[in-house]
């Protein structure tokens, strides 16, 4: 399974790779240019295209079994820059794409420039910003070389931090320099370790530093400050000190793509970091430090979500324990073991149900403070009689979260237990099962009234087509449930074997 | 197997939701109350074809969900079915004018005939999410403060489960050296496997809490006393069946466990008698059956737990059978409490004869359904001191059932003379016949003649625990009003004081949050992870 040391030259539908970076930058420039309403206009036009990219990407990846790889320019690294696609990297792009999207969708009724003028700040930054961010989080999934990614994460931060405080409340504006000046904190220790691995090595190719480097005093040094940096941009407690007030007062339709994508963009890079550069050079004890992590916020995030007066500060804090679970995957891929693929597969699976679930809940408690004026929980008794709809792709997301069948976060879950179970490690898997009963407390918390038959009036009914949105991404979450075999094995292509750690 | 009885197996858990999705628009929402009580009808013909010699097996395609069904499946779903379309009758008039109720209804029974017939673990665990979770909704129907408070304990109750067994799970599926997912390939390999105590403790804590052995059977009185009857009626009946089928399924009974059996075993006589001793301290007719209930499956649960010990051949086909006739009977009972309360001066005494007999078939009255329950479970009890204590646990119940027909005959003496007019509820009085008539006609067919059971002093053997309980319930009436007064489900409050405890370590996870989420925290936090990565890279070495 270990790509060729020397990835030079560009594979079939090699090409589609650059595309799909290259749409969404032609969508920006594109809507700068022609401004004001056509920018809605372009994005959305530029977004089931995008989506049809990924998919393409997707079934060459199928076919061939092996990475796609893309040299830009014909120039071969460690000179030129090389574009990689593992199974990871394509269910992020199609994942990226149709939450994008679905962001795009629901957003139309806030973000339209209102008719008889021409342009309207918000609604012009939101749809340039948008594409931003799908631009750079492509690039982060493609990109083959640190430094290049280095771009990608910092893009993808100065895309996301203006999205938190489009309406510029002070309250927002703080929670925005919170979250970007704790990120430029990352983005410096990441920067930092970058510049050491290349002055040690000479090159920041993915491959050919995965051949290169051993494990030595610089390479510890350069893994612990650009782990550390994206951990911070990643949230994971205790680092998570921007993400509840960002997640829970920006825009319903910016919080979904914060929760569902932006933070997994920084994982993306941590797991490229020690799957993809870093295989050679043993890590079980990093790797032991980050579940740690990664149980912490579990058990945190979550007593903390059940603490919460309001809505989306619960969903910010579920969030924050979500994205322990991630974490959980990394000692269990270790060494030449059979439960390395289960834990792979599910550490994916948890990557993906969890974006398409907390979009749809997100984009359901968008919905539910629109129409009611408020998200306290306390006041939203009856809630599931006068908008139905809206509830159900809420509690579907929550089971998900839950990891109750059939949903992608049940799959997850077993997956990841199983493997910790053969890993001989069920202290994981106990993490998670606790991490499932506090998230069942949280959702029992807004479900329970919610159902309950008091009456409730509501200042304006929701649009059914938003709603038919967060529902599509709630079933999206359930239907990962019902993944096949297939898409298993998918999800392996590329993955690097990691030395040492057989117990 | 033949094509009839492949799509009679799918269609047994597929028909529910099928009509639930059907009756999605507000037009055919009226068809959704017949659906309560048609969408049995795959199950119970799936049933009869099993019974009568047939076996199905299904596997679907790419998502790799299998069913199949066996004799022990067959029994069980012959009168889950039955009950589903009598308590499904009976909510039709009522309770089903409330949509989510409907829903729930519908979710609770696709699960609750899913149980009997999946075939690996994640469709067992799919299906018996169903069966527990929607209840809720049953629970709920009242809306008011006790039905509140019942379906929060429930459902607490009932996560707790669903992660024992997920944990069961995947410890079953990590031992099975193959990666096979089927529960007879995972069980077969528990015995040799390295996590074979771990795994057992989760079965049998997880389907334990479902059946509500002691200690942890606190939610069950709450749930049935808040419950609507027909839901009631369900849940006793059906769902809980859902924890046997669990234990049937999932304890190796091929192989001998001397300390798992006894201990079980134990639990469930504890259960028993536990039940019964709380049970007649009730006033509320609904918290008797449920007590009685508790201790009804305590014995289910040491017979099999006797099985497990020596490795009774019989053992799950045994259980089967006798729990089978708890699912009737304990349903029809339920619905009795609301015919009984409007029965008009003419109908009263067959209302009460009926429930009568209902009532000490429990207690094992010879001639009765559970009578011939009682000679089925003889093989796993053996003659030692589990089928004293067995006979002993008949008695208590005589006892306890005697309580609940005073508690019945004084509310239908009680009952206004206006509803003298109301005709008998039909699809109680054929659940009830059922009761009495279909142990009778499974008998012959699933386990055989009746031999020496017929003899005047095999027939005397049983009759002396029911006389005893008899001659206990005389002996108790003076006491009947001195007895200690216990709040419906016990320890409950107990566990629910020390739930409100441990929330409020909630606070002092907020103000450590709190001091986190300062800068200088955080950044010294960013910092320190940074030295501890690379230092643990070193250590990685």
């Amino acid at each position: 399974m270990n790509a060729a040391p020397i990835a030079s030259a560009s594979t079939a539908g090699g090409s589609l790779l650059w595309l799909a970076i290259i749409l969404p930058v032609v969508g920006i420039l594109a809507s700068l240019l022609s401004g004001g309403r056509h920018a809605e206009r372009i994005a959305l036009l530029l977004m089931p295209t995008g989506f049809g990219i990924a998919i393409a990407i997707a079934i060459f990846l199928w076919r061939s079994g092996q990475p796609l790889v893309y040299v830009i320019g014909g120039f071969n690294p460690p000179l030129g820059i090389a574009l990689r696609a593992d199974g990871f990297s394509a269910v992020m792009l199609v994942t990226t794409a149709l939450i994008v999207a679905a962001a795009g969708f629901y957003a139309r009724a806030i973000f339209a420039t209102p008719p008889g003028i021409t342009e309207a700040r918000a609604p012009l930054t939101f749809w340039i910003l948008l594409q931003a961010i799908w631009a750079s989080l492509n690039l982060v999934f493609l990109g083959g070389d640190l430094f290049n990614l280095y771009v990608a994460i910092e893009l993808l931060t100065f895309a996301a931090v203006p999205l938190v405080c489009l309406d510029s409340r002070a309250e927002t504006i703080s929670a925005a320099l919170r979250y970007l000046l704790f990120a430029l904190c990352g983005s410096v220790f990441y920067l930092l370790g970058v510049a050491l691995l290349y002055g040690a090595y000479g090159t920041l190719d993915i491959v050919l530093l995965s051949d290169r480097v051993s494990s030595e005093p610089v390479v510890w040094v350069a893994a612990g400050l650009m782990t550390a940096g994206l951990l911070a941009k990643t949230a994971l407690f205790p680092l998570h000190l921007w993400l509840p007030p960002a997640h829970a007062n920006a825009p319903a339709a910016c919080s979904a793509v914060l929760s569902a994508l932006v933070v997994k963009g920084s994982f993306f890079l941590i797991v490229r970091l020690w799957f993809g550069v870093l295989p050679n050079v043993p890590h079980e004890a990093v790797s032991f430090i980050l579940a740690a992590l990664g149980s912490a916020a579990i058990l945190f995030g979550s007593v903390l979500a059940l603490q919460q007066e309001r809505l989306k500060l619960l969903i910010a804090y579920s969030t924050v324990a979500q994205i322990g679970y991630l974490f959980l995957m990394f000692p269990l891929v270790q060494g030449p073991n059979l439960w390395v693929a289960e834990a792979w597969s599910g550490g994916i699976m948890q990557t993906l149900s969890h974006a398409f679930a907390k979009a749809a809940m997100f984009l359901a408690a968008g919905l539910i403070a629109e129409s009611l004026g408020h998200d306290r929980i306390r006041d939203l008794r009856g809630i599931g009689a006068v908008m139905p709809m809206t509830l159900f792709a809420f509690g579907l997301g929550g089971l998900s979260l839950m990891g109750l069948p059939p949903s992608g976060g049940f799959l997850a879950k077993w997956l990841l237990l199983k493997a910790s179970i053969e890993a001989g490690r069920p202290i994981w898997g106990a993490v998670m099962l606790s991490g499932g009963l506090l998230a069942a407390g949280y959702l029992y918390r807004v479900l329970a009234p919610a159902l309950s038959s008091d009456i409730l009036h509501l200042k304006a009914p929701p649009r059914r087509s938003r709603e038919a949105v967060a529902l599509a991404l709630a079933l999206t979450a359930i239907a990962l449930g019902f993944a096949p075999k297939a898409f298993f094995d998918f999800l392996q292509i590329g993955r690097v074997a990691v030395a040492g750690g057989s117990s | 197997m033949n094509a009839l009885g492949l799509v009679l197996l799918i269609a047994t858990p597929a028909t529910p939701l099928v009509m639930l999705a059907l009756c999605g628009s507000q037009a055919r929402r009226d068809f959704l109350s017949s659906c309560l009580w048609i969408a049995p009808l795959p199950a119970l013909g799936a049933a009869l074809m099993t019974i009568g010699g047939q076996s199905s097996a299904f596997a679907a395609p790419a998502i790799g969900y299998t069913l199949f069904i066996d004799k022990v499946a067959g029994v069980l779903l012959l009168v889950v079915a039955i009950l589903w379309i009598g308590a499904g009758l009976a909510a039709a008039r009522r309770e089903a004018r409330d949509v989510r109720f409907s829903v729930c209804w519908m979710l609770t029974m696709a699960g609750s005939f899913g149980v009997f017939v999946a075939a690996d673990l994640l469709t067992f665990y799919l299906l018996y999410a169903l069966v527990s979770i929607p209840a809720f909704g049953l629970i709920m129907r009242n809306g008011d403060a006790a039905s509140k408070r019942a379906a929060g304990v429930y459902m607490a109750f009932t996560i707790l489960g669903e992660a024992f067994l997920l944990a069961a799970f995947a410890l079953l599926a990590a031992g099975e050296p193959n990666g096979s997912l089927q529960i007879h390939d995972v069980i077969a390999a528990l015995p040799g496997s390295p996590w074979r105590d771990g795994a057992l403790a989760l079965i049998i804590a997880s389907f334990g809490l479902k059946i509500a052995l002691v200690p942890m059977h606190g939610w069950m009185p709450l749930t049935y006393t808040a419950a609507p009857l027909p839901a009631a009626a369900a849940l006793s009946g059906a769902a809980v069946k859902a924890g046997v089928i669990g234990l049937i399924r999932f304890l190796p009974f091929d192989t001998a466990l001397p300390d798992w059996g006894e201990a079980l075993a134990a639990v469930g006589f504890i259960s028993a008698f536990y039940g019964v001793a709380v049970g007649i301290t009730q006033h509320n007719l609904k918290t008797v059956l449920a007590y009685s209930s508790i201790s009804q499956m305590g014995v289910i649960a040491a017979v099999m737990g006797m099985g497990l010990a020596s490795a009774i051949p019989g053992t799950a086909l045994d259980s089967a059978v006798y729990a089978a006739h708890h699912v009737l009977v304990k349903g029809a009972l339920f619905l009795s409490i609301g015919v009984a309360a409007v029965a008009s001066q003419k109908y009263r005494p067959l209302v009460m004869w009926l429930s009568a007999i209902m009532a000490l078939s429990l207690a094992g009255l010879p001639m009765t359904g559970g009578w011939l329950a009682k000679l089925v479970v003889k093989a796993p009890l053996g003659d030692g001191i589990a089928g004293t204590l067995a006979d002993l646990s008949a008695a208590a119940t005589t006892l306890l059932m005697l309580h609940f027909l005073m508690l019945l005959a004084r509310m239908a003496q009680q009952s206004p003379q206006t509803k003298t007019q109301v005709a008998i509820d039909a699809s109680w009085l054929a659940l009830a016949i059922s009761s009495v008539v279909v142990p009778w006609l499974l008998y012959p067919v699933v386990v055989g003649g009746l031999g020496e059971a017929l003899t005047a002093s095999a027939i005397f053997k049983s009759l002396w625990p029911v006389l005893f309980g008899a001659a206990l319930a005389y002996g108790l009436r003076p006491w009947d009003h001195r007895l200690l007064s216990v709040p419906e489900g016990d320890i409950i409050n107990l566990m629910e004081a020390a739930f409100r405890a441990s929330l409020r370590l909630g606070e002092t996870f907020e103000r450590l949050d709190l001091r986190l989420r300062q800068w200088p925290a955080a950044t010294i936090s960013l910092g320190i992870i940074a030295l501890l990565l690379a230092a643990a890279a070193r250590a990685s070495r």
